[in-house]
């Protein structure tokens, strides 16, 4: 139970009054001469049932009577609220507040949309329950703002939605930091989220270090998490995939591959009606969707031959969430994807130009360039795409040109050489060669994402396939994409804000591996990471909101999109944005869609140990997150003041009763 | 009246004046000495007929009825009803539990008025007067004596009487059954604590031998309620072990005791025939002796 007045708990123990006096009273006996024993005697004999339960029923309710006046005074609180605020106020209150555009969902009621829903009942909770200072983290959660409570209040229901996805542990990180740098006292974390999978990542390793990070605090830190965790069954959200322009025989035209995904749980034949604007001009077509997706490969839309360069947006009806149900996109002409292989052994990459050079697919330029170490000065870095360095890990001037490369978004692929070195690039290096006659195949990979990912169709890539006859390991700090039976990873990643540097423990060369001889995987391989790396040459092209941006976003300028967004959080909120000589779609994030939600045992494991509660609740409710129930106890005790008053009663006499009137003035004649 | 003039307590000569006026009957024949006011189990000279009886040889000639023979050809001899005078013992229970009473008078002091006034109205009317005090045996006793000088010797013997000890009433009524002459008037006085069921062979044995018996039950008012607000530590006046309670917690379970003791003895004394009076001492006790002696007048003339 939490009380806003605590303190008159202290007098609980009054509870006890009842019994005191009862006692007190049992020691202020009389002493009497009787004659009647043997009525006494009779009567101590007889069973104590109802007189003895209704001695008890009187005890009790003057008992509850005084309980429920003290409990009254102290102005409980009620709803989920049990362990928040049970020794009194808190010196800080930290709001954890989730942006993403999954909480843009609403409920089946009028009163608006999780995120608003929550805003409000965190104010109306901050009013109930006060705290001196205020710290609201939110949105990509790493500057925390701490204000006093009144403008908090006023601030609170302002924050607004963005179409980046949250990065919780990244926000109670903040928290802890902001907390540990300020000696915070006693300190309660709020937390409202819709608790999807993609914002709080609980297979984080952050998660571990942020656990003991709280517990390692001196004061008890207290976490409520009011979650939004209801899906809207219904709810679609579109996304394109691809907005490619093609020319014709007399004109040109523009292909739009998009998906729209229905959310888990919805089933049924629909209708759905898109619309695309170009330019200005609007175009409809409607698809009929029966399963949880729905791919629309290449829809041509017309274009101005003159029109090389543009960007456009397709929309769907509203629906539950309309933070999904838009998505803008950017196109032009597309930018030649010119591959840099350093190598030593110009012959033995032959396999890696081969998958380089090959297009996917007719209108693209796909090239590949072969240079040892000594010729990498005379490379025009800022039109590289991918690199695949098969050479000793490069030092010093070789590196930071890499750097650079993957900074702007570029990539890196690095195979092991002949001779691996002692050298170091991004925290990892290779061991030794080691044969494996057993030749390993490989046993795990993640095919939900990065360059093993599935298919379009939701078909895996056959990587279980290749066999690794000889292994160079890759040791450091890198994220394992695919290992092989017995443990040894073959391919892994460094984690980098943009751009992509990849590890591959063995080559293409067939006395190494099967890559080259089972191609696909490593083709696709290639072909993925070289379209991410030209991503950032292009100069219109799609971004995830919230992810780093190689330019500053301030500069940027809006050209079509959500205009409550301020310039310094461009990169947060969907829309086109124009910088430079670039134009930028920005959009939620693709794990945005059909995020599953983190199941209530998972998350409850994510907080083991510290002092945590949870608080369900529907988008759109009205009701507060907490209230004083005082009305309640003091309604409990009139209720035991009345009860009392009934058990006290004197009993009626029996009107046949031997012992009255008509005994006392009649004479019993035989 | 008192040839001492000694005053008694227990003695109003206002309220002895008033129930001059009420004669005491006895509700059976009762066999007494000398000639009174109450029916006699034998034919005597009183001038109420009784009936016709044959003539046997050695009756009395003068008792011939001559018309009849006349009538009938056949002796019968006219025989009338004889009246006599009985023998009240008045049995005053002196156990601890008499002491008892509301602030104004106790139990025993009510039995003590009681015992004087039927007494003093049995002497007036040539019967005899005899008592017994009862405790847990018979602690004093004087016989039925019809003198008046006798019955200042009872009066003494009342004044005398002193609260104490337990209840024995069962066994000395049993031994006063015995030892009482048969057809006399038994009066008891008491509280009757004792099992309802223990009276009833004493009850029966008394009819048995033909004993007119009438019973005062002497209750408080404040025995039968147990009014009491505050926890008591009750203290047993015939000595036996005190009792702590708290009297609203065990009210209810106590009239309810008192309640099936009063019905078991209201059972008893119906089936024993005894002339039963409850009797709450915060009553004038004239009235309960008027009461007493209409109802006897009432239920008089069975022989």
């Amino acid at each position: 139970m939490n009380f806003l007045q605590p303190l008159l708990l202290v007098a609980l123990p009054l509870v006890s009054l009842p019994i005191v006096i009862h006692l007190i009273n049992q020691r202020r006996y009389q002493t009497v001469r009787w004659a009647a024993m043997m009525f006494l005697l009779a009567a101590t004999r007889m069973s104590r049932g109802y007189a003895r339960l209704r001695q008890w029923l009187i005890m009790a309710a003057r008992m509850a009577a005084i309980a429920g006046l003290i409990f009254a005074a102290s102005r409980p609180l009620a709803q989920g609220w049990l362990g928040l605020a049970a020794g009194g106020r808190t010196d800080t209150t930290i709001l954890v507040i989730d942006r993403s555009p999954s909480m843009e969902q609403e409920g089946a009621a009028a009163g608006g949309t999780k995120r608003e829903t929550g805003l409000r009942r965190l104010k109306s909770a901050l009013e109930t329950v006060g705290s001196p200072k205020v710290v609201i983290i939110d949105g990509d959660g790493t500057k925390p703002i701490a204000i006093e409570l009144s403008k908090a209040l006023a601030a609170i229901t302002e924050i607004g939605p963005t179409s980046a996805s949250s990065d919780m542990p990244a926000m109670l990180q903040s928290a802890h930091d902001y907390i540990k740098a300020n000696q915070a006292g006693r300190t309660d974390i709020w937390i409202c989220s819709d608790v999807r999978a993609n914002d709080w990542n609980p297979s984080d390793a952050r998660w571990q270090a942020i656990h003991e990070g709280y517990q390692a605090f001196p004061n008890t830190v207290r976490f409520l998490l009011v979650a939004y965790a209801a899906p809207a069954p219904e709810n679609l959200s579109v996304r394109v995939s691809e907005a490619r322009r093609h020319v014709t025989g007399d004109g040109a035209e523009l292909l739009v591959s998009l998906r729209i995904t229905r959310e888990e749980g919805g089933d049924g034949r629909i209708n759905v009606p898109l619309q695309f604007e170009i330019a200005g001009a609007r175009s409809e077509t409607a698809i009929e969707m029966t399963g949880p997706h729905y791919d629309l490969k290449d829809y041509r839309i017309p274009l101005d031959k003159t029109r090389e360069r543009g960007w456009g947006k397709v929309s769907i009806p509203a629906d539950a969430n309309r933070a999904d149900n838009e998505f803008y996109f950017a196109f032009g002409p597309p930018v030649a994807r010119r591959t840099l292989i350093v190598t030593e052994d110009p012959q033995a990459s032959r396999p890696l130009q081969l998958a380089a050079e090959v297009t996917p697919e007719p209108g693209l330029t796909c090239t590949a360039e072969i240079v040892d170490l000594g010729q990498l000065s005379s490379v025009d870095w800022s039109i590289v795409s991918l690199v695949l360095w098969q050479a000793p890990l490069p030092e010093e001037e070789e590196a930071e040109r890499l750097r650079a490369l993957v900074a702007r978004g570029g990539q890196v692929i690095f195979f092991p050489p002949k001779t691996p070195g002692n050298a170091t690039t991004f925290g990892v290096h290779w061991t030794s060669w080691r044969d494996d006659p057993n030749q390993a195949a490989v046993e795990n990979w993640r095919g939900d994402q990065d360059l093993l990912m599935h298919t379009n169709s939701g078909a895996a890539l056959p990587v279980g396939q290749i066999k690794v006859r000889r292994i160079c390991a890759a040791e450091g700090t890198a994220t394992p994409l695919a290992t092989l039976r017995g443990g040894a990873t073959l391919l892994s990643r460094v984690a980098t804000d943009l751009g992509g540097v990849y590890f591959c423990s063995t080559t293409a060369a067939p006395s190494d591996s099967s890559l080259a001889t089972d191609g696909v995987v490593f083709y696709v391989m290639i072909q993925r990471a070289l379209r991410a790396g030209t991503g950032s040459l292009e100069k219109n092209r799609d971004v995830s909101a919230g992810l780093p941006q190689s330019d500053n976003p301030e500069q940027w300028k809006r050209l079509a999109g959500a205009s409550e967004a301020i310039s310094t959080e461009y990169a947060l909120h969907r829309g086109v944005y124009e910088s430079g000589d670039k134009v930028l779609a920005v959009n939620r994030p693709a794990a945005e869609d059909a995020a599953p939600v983190v199941s209530d045992d998972r998350v409850a494991s994510l907080f083991r140990g510290l002092d945590f509660s949870r608080v369900d609740d529907k988008a759109g409710g009205a009701g507060s997150l907490i209230h004083e129930i005082w009305r309640m106890f003091l309604i409990f005790m009139i209720i035991a003041m009345i009860m009392e008053a009934a058990l006290c009663l004197p009993r009626r006499q029996n009107q046949a009763s031997p012992i009255s009137a008509p005994m006392r003035r009649e004479s019993v004649v035989a | 009246m008192f040839p001492d003039r000694r005053s008694r307590s227990f003695l109003d000569p206002a309220v002895l004046s008033k129930l001059a006026g009420f004669p005491l009957h006895a509700r059976k024949p009762m066999q007494g000495t000398v000639s009174g006011r109450h029916p006699s189990p034998h034919r005597g000279s009183s001038v109420e007929f009784a009936e016709y009886r044959k003539y046997v040889p050695g009756d009395d000639l003068r008792r011939l009825d001559w018309r009849a023979y006349g009538r009938s050809d056949r002796f019968y001899v006219k025989e009338f009803e004889a009246d006599t005078n009985l023998r009240c013992c008045l049995v005053l229970d002196t156990s601890g539990s008499m002491d008892f009473g509301a602030p104004k008078i106790s139990k025993i002091e009510y039995g003590r008025k009681l015992a004087g006034a039927i007494g003093y109205l049995a002497a007036q009317q040539g019967d005899a007067v005899g008592l017994a005090c009862v405790a847990d045996g018979l602690v004093r006793t004087v016989p039925p004596r019809r003198n008046p000088a006798h019955l200042m010797a009872v009066f003494d013997v009342l004044e005398q009487a002193k609260p104490q000890g337990t209840t024995g009433l069962a066994e000395v009524l049993h031994e006063l059954a015995e030892t009482v002459r048969q057809r006399a008037l038994v009066v008891i006085i008491s509280d009757l604590f004792v099992e309802p069921e223990s009276l009833r062979s004493c009850f029966q044995h008394l009819r048995f031998r033909k004993h007119d018996v009438a019973v005062f039950h002497l209750l408080d008012p404040l025995e039968l309620n147990l009014n009491f607000h505050r926890p008591m530590r009750f203290l047993d006046m015939e000595g036996g072990p005190a009792i702590f309670a708290e009297p609203n917690e065990i009210a209810d379970r106590y009239q309810k005791a008192v309640r099936e003791y009063l019905e078991n003895l209201k059972a008893v004394v119906l089936e024993s025939a005894v002339d039963y009076h409850r009797t709450l001492i915060d009553e004038a006790y004239e009235q309960v002796i008027i009461r007493f002696l209409v109802g006897r007048t009432t239920s008089q003339g069975v022989r």
